[in-house]
């Protein structure tokens, strides 16, 4: 009954309502798209970083870590391999080994990947990070991805030959001939100036690893609980050193947490600063209203009841303005998701603490960070017209009636 | 060619002790002035050029391999070493000209000069590293220097000549401890140690014999400090100074044949 008096008090004045709906809408649909966008940036890094190569999870032979000995590896790869392919999260192992490379005249020192490039390819994104030329293929075939700054150095493109020496595993001395299949794009400092990846079989028969695996990278792009994936590849490999990219890339853990702090302070200035738009609209809505009101309290309404039309106008705008704003809020959000802002005409490559940011900047939505936004909206809006309402209904109605 | 890090050195020993370097033929040493202890032990292996045969055999923590390999050097700037044997290293040789190296690779037929970066790496694996064929310094140009000990030590006639870098000097050791034989001034060892005048390796020369008309220490064996059981030791098995070599033999084209 209330409501249905004030769906239709609503109409008689549609400009107005129309104004405040539209506002309360405008100001939920900027806070719900702002908050995806700023969780989008901070998800975006994350991932760029896990994704790219590092995985969110990693077990390495103890002791590995500190001095990168070739004979420290990870005694039971297969066991680490299985148990994040039980959890449906992708893994790859690889091998690394020092090595010169040289193309005529010019020779740089390179740290060498032997990787499984089919695991690469499902686990990673590195693979689709190539500038020029492809990613390995299966089978080993002699060809070596450079990383861009290396490549530079050497003045190779695709299809150059490289000159490899490197000290084997037996003390010997390998050196082989590669070609170069593919430069990967800038994906942070020290793979651009160091890395050289190459197929696990061609690398074994250069360092003569003995199948030595260094290092195994579990990513379960998400999908997988952070703890339960370090816990099931701990168990998987018992003597081996797990870490979680937190401790992997320590420089990002930080960066991330001040992102959240900053986010949930930019969060509370973007509600303050659209509640106070939506209290501004309700505000004048009412005082438009004061004479109008004067007359209801002269024609017998109680205060509550004046008080209460008003609130109950004011929570039917909200609830339709907030539906409306969120509707359209989600739906640019999930566009935003899909197609991203691209940024690369604002600037070169964009890179922070060794972490290469995609130019494309894609919104994040998280459902229940929706909450903030619609109840922000619904506690300013209704503050904002019973406090006027509050006033009229302890006025005098013949002054209410008077006044201009 | 793994990086051996804390082993750059200025190392004139090892350099002149391998390759051989211009200089006067050893003198017989009647004067024992620290300055002559010093220029003898630089000038042990050398002449205005050298050919020789040694082995070099390399002990890590998980391998050991010898090397079989012939040398030629001309003055202090030129130096060829190649590689006889083992089967899978063969033929490959390392050139020094000056302060460039380049490596030749007979497997795949390449010759690679060496960058700058690589030159703490080590040499085909052992614990001398490509700064050490390369660097060439007098010890007595480069250190201030004084007699430490002179007398008996182990039964033996020995003299201590302890040097200091010259402030100047390009050198990385912080302290070089020479050791030779008060009879011959033959080196029994020679101790290096770092800036933080902590022990980083030590060099002892061994079974003194008739070479090439000298009488040299045959056997000298470098031991790293931070890894006492690792070990390069090389024994010289023919070495011949003064002859004379053809014009190319410290030329690219040669390194390759």
């Amino acid at each position: 009954m209330l409501l249905r008096f004030a769906w239709r008090n609503l109409w008689r004045n549609g400009r107005r309502t129309a104004i405040t709906l539209g506002t309360v809408a405008l100001a939920t649909a900027v806070l719900i798209v702002a908050g995806a966008l700023m969780r989008g940036m901070m998800v975006g890094a994350l991932a760029n970083a896990t994704n790219l190569g590092v995985g969110e999870v990693q077990a390495h032979g103890a002791g590995y870590l500190v001095d990168r000995s070739f004979y420290t590896t990870v005694r039971a790869p297969e066991a680490a391999l299985a148990a994040a392919g039980a959890l449906g999260a992708g893994a790859a192992p690889r091998s690394y080994g020092f090595g010169l490379v040289a193309h005529e005249a010019r020779s740089a020192g390179a740290l060498f990947w032997g990787v499984d490039p089919a695991r690469e390819r499902t686990a990673f994104d590195l693979a689709r990070h190539v500038w020029h030329g492809t990613f390995l293929g299966d089978e080993p075939a002699g060809g070596v991805v450079l990383g861009k700054k290396l490549a530079h150095t050497l003045g190779v493109e695709v299809g150059s030959e490289l000159v490899v020496v490197v000290q084997a595993a037996d003390g010997s001395l390998g050196n082989e001939l590669f070609t170069v299949t593919g430069v990967l794009e800038a994906v942070g400092e020290t793979n651009d100036r160091s890395a050289a990846i190459v197929h696990r079989d061609d690398f074994e028969a250069l360092f003569v690893s003995g199948g030595r695996v260094h290092e195994i990278a579990v990513n379960g792009r998400g999908r997988v609980p952070l703890d339960v994936l370090e816990a099931r590849i701990a168990a998987a490999v018992p003597d081996a050193d797990v870490r979680t990219w937190r401790e992997l890339l320590p420089v990002l853990a930080d960066m991330l947490a001040l992102f959240d702090a900053a986010m949930w302070i930019f969060s509370g200035i973007f509600m303050v600063a659209a509640g106070l738009g939506v209290m501004n609209t309700m505000l004048m809505a009412t005082f438009e209203r004061i004479r109008e009101l004067g007359v209801q309290k002269a024609l017998g309404a109680t205060p509550l009841r004046v008080a209460g039309d008003v609130a109950a106008e004011s929570v039917l705008l909200a609830v339709v303005g907030s539906v409306v704003g969120t509707a359209v809020g989600v739906a640019l959000s999930v566009w935003l998701g899909r197609h991203g802002i691209d940024t690369s005409r604002l600037g070169g490559d964009l890179s922070f603490g060794g972490v290469a940011f995609d130019p494309v900047w894609r919104a994040v939505l998280v459902p229940r960070e929706l909450v903030g936004p619609i109840v922000g909206m619904w506690v300013a809006s209704v503050a904002a017209a019973l406090y006027p309402a509050a006033l009229v209904a302890r006025l005098d109605p013949v002054r209410a009636m008077q006044h201009v | 060619m793994s990086a051996r890090p804390g082993r750059a050195p200025s190392g004139a020993t090892v350099v002149l002790a391998l390759l051989g370097c211009l200089g006067a033929p050893a003198g017989a040493a009647a004067a024992r002035s620290a300055r002559d202890i010093l220029d003898h032990v630089d000038d042990l292996f050398r002449g205005r050029s050298s050919h020789g045969r040694a082995a070099m055999t390399v002990t890590t923590a998980h391998w050991t391999r010898t090397l079989a390999l012939e040398f030629w050097t001309e003055g202090k700037e030129k130096s060829l070493i190649r590689i006889l044997a083992p089967q899978k290293e063969k033929d490959t040789a390392t050139l020094k000209v000056g302060n460039d190296l380049w490596n030749f690779l007979p497997k795949v037929k390449r010759t690679i000069k060496l960058p700058s970066s690589m030159l703490s790496a080590s040499w085909m694996g052992s614990h001398f590293t490509n700064d050490d064929l390369v660097k060439d310094s007098r010890m007595a140009e480069d250190y201030d220097f004084e007699i430490t000990f002179e007398g008996e030590r182990d039964g033996r006639g020995v003299i201590e000549v302890t040097c200091h870098p010259k402030p100047e000097a390009a050198v990385e050791w912080g302290k070089v401890v020479v050791l030779v034989r008060a009879a011959d001034l033959l080196p029994l060892a020679v101790t290096y140690h770092d800036e933080d005048m902590r022990l980083a390796r030590t060099m002892t020369y061994a079974d003194v014999r008739r070479l090439g008309g000298r009488d040299l220490p045959t056997v000298m064996t470098v031991v790293p400090a931070d890894a006492p059981a690792e070990s390069t030791r090389v024994v010289w098995e023919a070495i011949e100074f003064d002859l004379a070599l053809a014009g190319d033999t410290f030329s690219l084209r040669a390194l390759e044949r």
